[in-house]
């Protein structure tokens, strides 16, 4: 029986004209979309590799510890997902004097957005009507009158509605797909295929959470042309308003200090501050240094020293011990200053991260946000795998610190006095920076609030219309 | 007899189901999005008082645009701080950057509400203007009587537009003298002037959306397949379009990734330091007394050619872009709006040119070794410069748009079958 309401419902849909209007939007715009999407992903990746060949040129002419950490700094290599997917990965980068801002005017469009706004606005178009329509065309009354189930009428419009939509969307994507496999320069692997499967299974909740919602509000209403205005006002709040409206009340209930602020004092106490103590703490051991090594105390330049060192054995070991003490104070004074100025980016951090968090949960009761979430997450475009990322700069600093010290030891083998810190290296022993996307499973582990929230919300809508309906005045 | 039409028009709308919903929402819309941003504003002033500079100091800061309220545009990116150094410019962002929610969605403003809901509300107005009436019957006898169908279809625009924009207009209106009761948000005469023409930028593009939804209303038969067809096209003029745009236009002009040009100036100051200590070393001297003013100032010409060069592609893809979006009368709307609130993009770009000209004032200062420097000010451009670089070009743009979708509107209905 509700195989053949199911039936009803699909052929009344693709028989009418919101059908072949939605149909033909998608239709274009999911292909020209992923088409410039895909071009703009491979300009990307081009970019990217002749940034790194570039790195490389200067690692062999120029790299020294001074200054090596800024030029070797981690960087998020384009991925294949980009032909889809945006998430928050566009170049903003507020930080540097020459920043991007046509994305905060225009944010980009892809897929997400695609789904996010267009197909949900359809899923009401197609299911604002679906009870007190029938009620205007008095279909209904001679449905019950048959003795169908009200929980299989409405079942079957809720299954039929989504079908209709789902089906040009796909056929979409396919088009769409195409674009992607025919572009030699993206190529897509297992993973990227299996997280579009997910993606797409999101979609359908997605879209099902409309349908049903579009259902309900109808069964509210005895007229259509009520239904629909409902219908645009509860999506407007929950697509376009609820979302864009939760940092900001995050940040009024938990606000976080003023980063520039921060990073002002932070800069103070490991440049001036740092300088002064490092100074102060150096003068400290040579006054000490200069008892036990009186030739320390003419001040002689560089070069006069190395002279003299290599004719005097003692004045080369007064020497000696003069480089390492300066040093140690010089490395005392940067650990406390660098502890003193992580006490502060911690709390930053710390402060900064409730307020995300915050706003991340007050968003999630818009679907749309559900939706954003778990696209970009899936796709690592996302908050996700800006942790990641941040996870895996931080697993190679380490290495690369381990890295340094190595090498600065072994210079320090070859000549004792060097000035490893301004000496040129040969780097091409250096292990690179490689950026691994999060596992996929690991990935979909951190979906799995946004989906479970879909699908809590499509359950709560569809309980909600099915009793409205089963005391819905067909008459 | 328009006189009547307009006020059957109005009667009709105050009783409907429709105008109560809608109206409650955009006023529910505004409302929050006044207070949030006001908000948004005043911890924005309050981090500013922190972080002003001293008298002396050569940083520049500008304090939050009061306008940002109703147009936040890129008024984040331009109260960053820029602090001149001999080693040239730092730059510290605020608050924005450290929540990543608020890149994930644009913020609600009033331009975005205006943008996006009131749009669709004025075509919620239109959509079911003829075909509606045609339907219930209501169009035919009102045409026996003898009244012409300009007349007619003048009324009906009026008297929707009207309802429509008459609580809009209270709204924003008591909103905005609400504000000016807070002694620090300072809107001044200028900024008074440049939000009336920002509302007069609104009222033109909910006209337009109005004239739409009546023009496709008089194209079809039935009231609900002129909705759908409606949000379509509201979806593609109002999201799909400027956003795919923009896009577009980074594939016709290449310019460089933000990351690829940090990169390029890291490169640059690494290379330049380390010549700068190989020739101390050549000259016998210490590693912390070379000479580094030559290599500064080779630093500074080739980031100031960098940046030359970056602001030049970006300028072409922010003019292609500009073009390609107008298609769409949403990005000609937030163009106008937000380059009258001073938070543009033009604005923006020019508030960097200062920048670029005061950080080499400051440099010139640094060279005479002075260390008390001018501050740093910048005026906002008027609302008559505003209008004068591209914003009446955006207004006529919009009004253009709404003649003929009105004009269109009226030959449909002059040949529409009313039976």
């Amino acid at each position: 029986m509700v195989g053949a309401l199911i039936k009803k419902e699909i052929q009344a849909n693709v028989l009418s004209f919101r059908f072949v209007a939605v149909a033909a939007l998608l239709l274009i715009v999911v292909p020209v979309t992923v088409l410039v999407l895909s071009t703009d992903a491979a300009k990307r990746v081009d970019e990217f590799s002749s940034r790194r060949s570039e790195i490389e040129t200067y690692l062999k002419s120029y790299a020294h510890f001074n200054r090596l950490q800024n030029v070797v700094k981690p960087a998020q290599p384009p991925l294949a997902s980009y032909a889809l997917v945006r998430g928050i990965s566009s170049d903003v980068n507020f930080e540097e004097f020459d920043d991007d801002p046509l994305p905060v005017m225009f944010p980009l469009l892809d897929l997400t957005f695609v789904v996010a706004i267009l197909l949900s606005l359809a899923a009401l178009i197609f299911s604002y009507d679906a009870v007190c329509g029938e009620k205007e065309d008095g279909t209904l009354k001679l449905m019950l009158a048959n003795g169908l189930p009200r929980a299989k009428i409405i079942l079957a419009k809720i299954i039929g509605g989504t079908v209709t939509l789902i089906v040009p969307f796909l056929l979409s994507l396919v088009l769409g797909l195409i674009v992607i496999l025919l572009n030699p320069r993206i190529t897509w692997k297992g993973a990227d295929w299996t997280s579009l499967a997910f993606l797409l299974i999101g979609a359908g909740l997605y879209v099902l959470f409309f349908q049903v919602l579009g259902v309900f509000i109808s069964v509210r209403h005895h007229s259509s042309s009520a239904s629909i205005m409902t219908s645009l006002c509860v999506w407007v709040l929950f697509v376009l308003v609820v979302p864009n409206l939760s940092p900001y009340f995050a940040a009024l209930v938990s606000p976080s200090p003023s980063r520039i602020k921060v990073s002002r004092e932070m800069n103070r106490l490991t440049d001036v501050e740092r300088d002064d103590l490092g100074r102060r703490l150096a003068d400290e051991k040579m006054r000490e240094l200069t008892r036990t090594y009186p030739a320390l105390a003419e001040n002689l330049s560089q070069a006069e020293a190395k002279v003299r060192a290599e004719k005097d054995p003692a004045y080369k070991i007064a020497l000696q011990a003069r480089v390492r003490e300066v040093g140690a104070a010089w490395d005392e004074a940067n650990r406390i200053q660098i502890a003193k100025a992580n006490a502060l980016q911690d709390n930053l951090e710390r402060q900064e991260e409730a307020q995300t968090k915050l706003s991340g949960t007050l968003s999630m009761v818009s679907p749309l946000a559900d939706f954003t979430y778990l696209s970009s997450d899936l796709t690592s475009t996302g908050l996700m795998n800006e942790r990641h990322f941040k996870r895996l700069s931080d697993i190679w600093g380490r290495s690369y610190g381990d890295y340094r010290q190595a090498k600065i030891v072994s210079l320090q083998k070859k000549d004792p006095a060097v000035d490893w810190w301004n000496t040129p290296v040969d780097v091409s022993d250096m292990s690179r920076f490689v950026y691994k996307e999060e596992d996929l499973a690991a990935r979909l582990k951190g979906t799995l609030p946004a989906f479970a929230v879909l699908a809590g919300l499509a359950l709560a809508a569809f309980w909600a219309a099915y009793f409205s309906f089963r005391g819905y005045d067909a008459r | 007899m328009v006189g009547t039409i307009i006020r059957k028009e109005i009667s009709a709308n105050l009783l409907s189901y429709k105008f109560f919903i809608v109206i409650l929402l955009t006023t529910l819309l505004l409302a929050t999005s006044f207070f949030v941003l006001y908000k948004d504003f005043k911890g924005r002033q309050a981090d500013y008082e922190l972080v002003r500079p001293k008298p002396g100091e050569a940083i520049a800061v500008l304090a939050p645009n009061p306008l940002s309220i109703f147009a936040k545009g890129l008024d984040e990116a331009m109260t960053r701080s820029f602090e001149v150094s001999p080693i040239g410019l730092q730059v510290r962002a605020g608050q924005k950057s450290g929540n990543a929610v608020f890149a994930f969605f644009p913020a609600p403003d009033f331009v975005y509400i205006v943008k996006v809901v009131l749009s669709l509300v004025a075509l919620l107005f239109g959509f079911d203007q003829i075909s509606r009436e045609r339907e219930t019957g209501v169009l035919r006898l009102m045409l026996s009587n003898s009244v012409s169908r300009a007349k007619v279809l003048a009324g009906k625009w009026l008297g929707n537009y009207l309802s429509l924009a008459v609580p809009f207009l209270l709204v924003a209106l008591i909103g905005f003298l609400l504000m000016t009761l807070d002694p620090q948000v300072r809107f001044g005469a200028a900024g008074t002037g440049c939000f009336l023409l920002l509302l007069a930028d609104a009222l033109l593009y909910i006209a337009l959306f109005l004239s739409l939804g009546i023009l496709v209303s008089a194209l079809t038969r039935r009231a609900a397949a002129s909705l759908v067809v409606l949000l379509l096209v509201w979806a593609v003029a109002v999201f799909v379009l400027p956003n795919l745009g923009t896009l577009v236009a980074r594939q016709l002009v290449d310019v460089p990734s933000v990351k690829a040009l940090s990169e390029k100036r890291q490169q640059t100051w690494t290379r330049e330091i380390l010549l700068a200590i190989v020739e101390g070393r050549a000259q016998g001297r210490q590693a912390g007394d070379v000479n580094r003013k030559t290599h500064l100032e080779a630093i500074n010409t080739e980031f100031d050619k960098l940046e030359h060069d970056y602001r030049l592609k970006f300028d072409r893809l922010v003019r292609l872009s500009k073009t390609i979006n107008r298609l769409s009368p949403a990005a000609s709307f937030v163009y106008a709006a937000t380059e009258l609130a001073g938070t543009g993009i033009g604005e923006e770009s020019r508030l960097k040119d200062e920048i670029i000209r005061y950080k080499n004032a400051v440099f010139q200062e640094f060279d005479q070794g002075r260390k008390d420097h001018a501050a740093f000010a910048y005026r906002y451009r008027s609302a008559g410069q505003v209008l004068a670089q591209g914003g009446m070009f955006d207004l006529g743009w919009l009004a253009a748009f709404t003649v003929v979708l009105f004009g269109l509107g009226f030959a449909a209905f002059a040949r529409y079958d009313v039976r």
